[in-house]
């Protein structure tokens, strides 16, 4: 980790704020939502048989709280070890520290999200924070995330991630 | 998935099911392929440990989702999660149980919805709060 204590926010970092991403397809499929319900351990069958959630009046098996899909992944554009894509606009800083860890996740759903849903996302740095802590310096990098059905342009969900730089 | 609760049947200062987790590093395994992260403190001890950490450590967000899945079992099929969120303050490693518990703060009508709030959090065996939250419910009325 770095024990860098000169670092400082810039105005340069600042502007950053609120400027929105371009927007980035994230899909929703049976898969994908089988799989995140095995990584929580639940045993809902909501979340994996696709007759018994159409019987409870959903479109197709829901996805588990806190997934809201997979960003389609293109070689050579997407994060290769968190996926997210690293698309034209919002926000671009330049983080000398090389610790990295959650701060925070905050989600808010307007619909309830289905495999079959592709949902359009766009996202922008909300807020930066610099910290002291023993050896150094920590920033906390928040983010806001909006999510819309591709079909209907409904907003069906939004989430605040907050990651931590050290 | 247990008995439906309704908005009439919970009182503030009410706990709910408590949610009791133990993650082997199969199932961070497993949570990294659903999610999409594949961050290597969750499954390379060595890299882990070269950023200075102690050993692995569950990911944040799979602990963020073990809330919803509280929220989700709770609520029932007529229940609907609006918000939920909570902070990683303190972190939690694999083969150790992580208690997820909620508590209802607040009860209350708006736009015909019966809204309840709660404080939401896991905790170590030991009681610490690592991921303190809050979270916001709708639940149906009896009759």
């Amino acid at each position: 980790m770095t024990t860098d204590t000169e670092f400082q926010i810039t105005d340069e970092m600042k502007a950053q704020i609120g400027v929105e991403s371009e927007p980035w397809e994230y899909e929703v499929t049976t898969t994908s939502v089988r799989m995140y319900a095995r990584g929580i351990g639940s045993d809902d069958p909501i979340h994996y048989d696709v007759d018994f959630a159409k019987a409870q009046g959903f479109r197709s098996i829901v996805a588990p709280l806190g997934y809201i899909g997979t960003p389609v992944y293109l070689p050579g554009t997407n994060d290769p070890t968190f996926g997210f894509p690293r698309r034209g606009g919002g926000p671009r800083l330049n983080i000398p520290f090389k610790g990295l860890l959650d701060g925070g996740t905050e989600t808010e759903y307007l619909d309830v999200i289905c495999a079959g849903d592709v949902l359009v996302e766009t996202s922008h740095l909300a807020d930066l924070k610099l910290r002291d802590r023993p050896g150094g310096k920590m920033l906390f990098v928040t983010n806001e995330a909006v999510y819309k059905d591709k079909t209907s342009g409904k907003v069906v969900a939004k989430m605040r991630l907050t990651s931590i730089h050290m | 998935m247990g008995e439906q609760v309704y908005f009439d049947d919970v009182a503030e200062g009410q706990e709910i099911p408590q949610l009791k987790k133990n993650c082997s590093t199969q199932q961070l395994v497993l949570w990294a392929a659903g999610s999409g992260d594949f961050y290597q403190i969750h499954y390379d001890k060595d890299f882990a440990q070269g950023t200075g950490l102690r050993g692995l450590i569950v990911h944040g967000a799979l602990k963020h989702a073990f809330l919803g899945q509280l929220l989700h079992d709770w609520a029932g099929e007529r229940g609907q999660v609006r918000k939920f969120g909570c902070s990683y303050r303190g972190m939690d490693e694999p083969k150790q149980d992580i208690l997820c518990r909620g508590v209802v703060t607040k009860k209350y009508q708006d736009g015909g919805k019966n809204v309840v709030e709660l404080d939401v959090w896991t905790e170590k065996p030991d009681g610490t709060k690592t991921s303190p939250g809050t979270a916001t419910v709708t639940l149906p009325a009896r009759g």
